[in-house]
C-alpha cells in the first residue's frame, strides 16, 4: 500500500514510516501541517493516509478538521486519524458523512503491529476502525434501564467489536468461538436492540455506532 | 459578544446635566452618540449644548434654562455652606470634649466616659458626612469599629479605631475650614447685595466721596449705571460658578477625611484574597505532589522497568531468541500501560478537548457522553484563562457524574454564561437535572470537592436541592 504519513513529531513520524516499511508498505510522502497533507493526498493519491490530530500551527484539532476536508473534496479517500487520546465527539464527527474507510485509534495500539496492520487494510479496503476506547465511551453511556443492558456478557463484548468494525470472522478469532456462534449473537444482538439486520461491514458499524451515541 | 459588555452599568443613562461634579463621572469629557445626535455635556450643570442646533429660539431657551439652573446650584451651594457653618460651633464642642475626655483617659472615669464621647463624636461627624453627600449626590459611608465589651476593652477599641482620629481632625479642620468656605461663598452674595443697595446709599446722609467700588469712587450717576450693573454682572457670573466649586471643594475635603468605604473594603478583600489565594497554593500545591507521585511510581517506573528488560533482551537476543521475545513482549505490554496512565495523568491535568475545542466544545463532550440527556447551552464563551476553563471542566463533569449517578434524572441542563461588571468578568455554570434531589453535600457526592475548587477561583457555589428535586448547582468564577 502506498501511505501518506500526517505527522508533525519527526520521532513519531519516522518510527511510523520505519513500522510500515518493515510491514512492506510504501511512504509517499510525509507532512506535518493540515495545507500539506491536502496537497499530498492530491499530489499521491494514497491507498491510506494516517493522520495525527494535533498538528501546527494551534496543535488542537487540526488533524480531524482536516481528515474531514480531504474526505469532502475525496469521498472516497481512506483515513486512519491517530491521537494520543479518543474523543467520542471526534469519532462521530469522523464519521458522520457516512463513507467507510474511516479509523480512529489511539497511538498505543501501534505497538501491537500486527493489529495495527490489520486495521490499516480494514480501513484502506473501505471499513471502520474505531479505538475500543471510544466504544467504551459510548458503552458506558447508557441509562438504567437501557436496551443493552438486556445483551449477554458474551453478546456485550460482541456489539464492542463489531462497532470498532470487525469482522465475524476477526471476532470469532479474537474470541476463540467459531464463526457461527458469532453470526448467532450478532443476530441476538439486533434482535434484542431492535435494529434492522445489515451485512457485516461499515453500514453494521455505523448502525451500531449511530444507535450507542443516540440513546 | 453581546452589546451589553460594551455598556458597563451607570453609564447608558447618565442624560442628567446637573450630575454632582463631585460624582466620579466627569461629564465633561463626555461625549457620546445619543440617538443619532452628538451630544457634549459640560460640567456644573449648563445646558445640553447641541453642535448641530442651530435655531436661535432653542439657543434662547437653553441659555435661559440654563442661567435659571446655574442660579438654582449656586443658591444650593449657598446653603451647603451655610449648613457647614452651622456645624462649625457644634465642632468646637465636639472638638473640645474630645481633647478633654482623652486626657483624663488617663483616669478610669475618663476611660468609661471615652467611648461616649466618640460616639458624640460619631455624630457629629455624621452630619458632616450627611451634609457632603447632599451634595455630592452618593453616599459618603463611614465603617466604624462596633463599640462594646468591658470598660477597657470600649476604650480599647475607640482608642484603635482609626476613624476616631479621622472625626477629631475632621472637626478641627472644619472649624476653620467651614469658617472659611462660608465666608468666601457670603462674600459674593454681599457683594451683589451692596450693588443692590447702592441708590440706598447714594440717599444716605453719608459724606461725599465715601462710596467706593473697587477702589472707584461713585460719585455721579454715569458712573453709578455704568459700573454697578457691570460689577454686578462680573460677581453673579463669577459667583455662578465659584459657590458650586467652593461647595463641591469642601464637601471633597470632607469625603476625604470622613469616608472610608474603600479602604475598609480592601482590607477586607485582601483578607478575602489572602485566605482564598492560600486555599488556591494549598490546591496547586497538593495537585503538583499528586502529579509528581503518580509520574514517579507509574511512568517513571514503567520506563525502567521497559529499559532493563529490552536491555536484557539485546543481551540474549543471540543466545535465547525465545527467552528475548518474551522479555520484549513484556516491555511492549508495560508501555501501553505507561501511555494508558500518562494519558489519564494528562486529563487530571488539564483535558485534551479543552485544548482543542475551549469550553463549549469540551462542555459539549461532557454532555454527548452523560448517561442522562443533556442540554447544554455554552453563551458567549470565548477562550477563558485555562485555570478557570479547567476548574469549569470539572465542576460540569463532576456535576453530571452526581446528576448519573445520583439524582435519577430523565434529563439534565447545562448552561455556562460569561457576565462582564466593569472590569471584572465572570463566569456562571448552571447544571440542574429534573431528578429526585435531596443532594446532600456531606455524603461525599463530589460537591464538597466543587465548593473546593471554586473557593480557590474566589468562586461562589450554591446549590438548591430539595427533596423531590429539581437540583440546580449554580457556580460562579470569577475570570479576570
Amino acid at each position: 500500500m502506498r501511505v501518506v504519513i500526517v505527522e508533525d513529531n519527526v520521532l513519531l513520524a519516522e518510527g511510523l514510516a520505519l513500522l510500515l516499511r518493515t510491514e512492506g508498505h510504501e511512504v509517499a510522502a510525509t507532512a506535518d501541517t493540515a495545507p500539506a497533507f491536502l496537497a499530498a493526498v492530491e499530489e499521491h493519491r494514497p491507498d491510506i493516509a494516517v493522520v495525527d490530530v494535533r498538528l501546527p500551527p494551534t496543535f488542537r484539532d487540526e488533524g480531524v478538521r482536516a481528515a474531514i476536508e480531504v474526505r469532502r473534496r475525496h469521498p472516497r479517500q481512506p483515513i486512519l486519524v491517530l491521537s494520543q487520546y479518543v474523543e467520542q465527539t471526534y469519532a462521530t464527527e469522523l464519521l458522520a458523512e457516512g463513507g467507510g474507510g474511516i479509523g480512529y485509534l489511539l497511538k498505543d495500539r501501534v505497538s501491537r503491529v500486527s493489529e495495527f496492520v490489520d486495521a490499516l487494510a480494514r480501513v484502506a479496503a473501505g471499513g471502520t476502525a474505531m479505538d475500543p476506547e471510544v466504544i467504551a465511551q459510548l458503552l458506558t453511556r447508557r441509562r438504567v434501564d437501557h436496551p443493552v443492558d438486556t445483551l449477554s456478557p458474551r453478546e456485550h463484548e460482541v456489539l464492542g467489536l463489531m462497532a470498532e468494525g470487525r469482522s465475524n470472522g476477526d471476532i470469532a478469532g479474537l474470541l476463540t468461538v467459531t464463526e457461527r456462534a458469532v453470526h448467532k449473537h450478532v443476530g441476538n444482538i439486533f434482535v434484542k436492540l431492535g435494529l434492522p439486520p445489515s451485512d457485516s461491514g461499515h453500514r453494521r458499524v455505523l448502525a451500531v455506532l449511530s444507535y450507542l451515541s443516540k440513546v | 459578544m453581546q452589546a451589553t459588555w460594551l455598556t458597563r452599568p451607570g453609564e447608558g443613562g447618565n442624560d442628567s446635566c446637573g450630575t454632582a461634579p463631585g460624582s466620579n463621572r466627569t461629564s465633561l469629557h463626555d461625549t457620546r452618540r445619543r440617538n443619532g445626535t452628538n451630544v457634549r455635556t459640560a460640567a456644573f450643570g449648563q445646558a445640553p449644548i447641541d453642535s448641530r442646533e442651530t435655531g436661535t429660539e432653542l439657543d434662547r431657551l437653553a441659555r435661559v434654562s440654563g442661567v435659571r439652573r446655574r442660579l438654582g446650584r449656586a443658591v444650593r451651594a449657598t446653603g451647603r455652606l451655610l449648613l457647614g457653618l452651622l456645624l462649625v460651633p457644634v465642632c468646637v464642642f465636639g472638638s473640645v470634649v474630645f481633647v478633654l475626655a482623652f486626657l483624663s483617659s488617663a483616669t478610669f472615669v475618663g476611660l468609661i466616659i471615652l467611648p461616649y464621647v466618640v460616639r458624640l463624636n460619631r455624630w457629629i461627624a455624621g452630619r458632616g458626612r450627611k451634609v457632603a453627600a447632599g451634595w455630592l449626590g452618593e453616599p459618603v459611608v463611614a465603617e466604624y469599629a462596633p463599640i462594646r465589651g468591658g470598660i477597657l476593652a470600649r476604650a480599647r477599641i475607640v482608642l484603635g479605631d482609626p476613624m476616631t482620629w479621622r472625626d477629631a481632625g475632621w472637626m478641627a479642620s472644619h472649624i476653620v475650614i467651614g469658617v472659611i468656605m462660608a465666608a468666601l461663598g457670603l462674600s459674593v452674595w454681599a457683594a451683589l447685595g451692596f450693588d443692590l443697595s447702592v441708590p440706598i446709599w447714594w440717599w444716605a446722609p453719608l459724606p461725599e466721596h465715601s462710596i467706593y467700588l473697587v477702589g472707584f469712587a461713585l460719585d455721579s450717576w454715569p458712573r453709578v449705571l455704568v459700573t454697578i450693573p457691570l460689577h454686578f454682572l462680573a460677581v453673579a457670573t463669577a459667583g455662578s460658578y465659584v459657590l458650586p466649586l467652593l461647595a463641591t471643594a469642601d464637601a471633597r475635603l470632607t469625603r476625604a477625611m470622613l469616608a472610608t468605604p474603600e479602604r475598609v473594603r480592601l482590607a477586607e478583600r485582601v483578607v478575602e484574597l489572602t485566605e482564598t489565594r492560600t486555599a488556591a497554593l494549598d490546591a496547586h500545591g497538593a495537585e503538583l505532589r499528586r502529579i509528581e507521585r503518580d509520574l514517579h511510581d507509574g511512568a517513571q517506573a514503567r520506563l525502567v522497568s521497559i529499559a532493563m528488560r529490552l536491555g536484557v533482551a539485546e543481551r540474549i537476543l543471540a543466545a535465547d531468541p525465545d527467552k528475548a521475545a518474551e522479555l520484549i513482549a513484556e516491555a511492549r505490554l508495560s508501555t501501553e500501560e505507561t501511555m494508558t496512565e500518562l494519558r489519564d495523568i494528562i486529563r487530571g491535568m488539564y483535558p485534551p478537548i479543552l485544548a482543542d475545542r475551549g469550553l463549549p466544545g469540551a462542555v459539549a463532550a461532557l454532555a454527548a457522553r452523560c448517561p442522562v440527556p443533556v442540554a447544554a447551552t455554552v453563551d458567549g464563551v470565548d477562550r477563558l484563562p485555562a485555570a478557570v476553563e479547567a476548574a469549569a471542566y470539572f465542576v460540569v463533569a463532576e456535576a453530571l457524574t452526581n446528576v448519573a449517578r445520583h439524582s435519577a434524572a430523565t434529563s439534565a441542563t447545562v448552561n455556562a454564561t460569561v457576565h462582564v461588571h466593569g472590569d471584572e468578568a465572570s463566569l456562571t455554570l448552571r447544571v440542574s437535572d429534573d431528578g429526585r434531589g435531596g443532594a446532600d453535600e456531606a455524603s461525599g457526592s463530589g460537591l464538597a470537592g466543587i465548593r473546593r475548587r471554586v473557593a480557590a477561583f474566589d468562586g461562589r457555589t450554591e446549590l438548591s436541592s430539595p427533596p423531590g428535586g429539581p437540583t440546580t448547582l449554580t457556580v460562579e468564577l470569577p475570570c479576570g
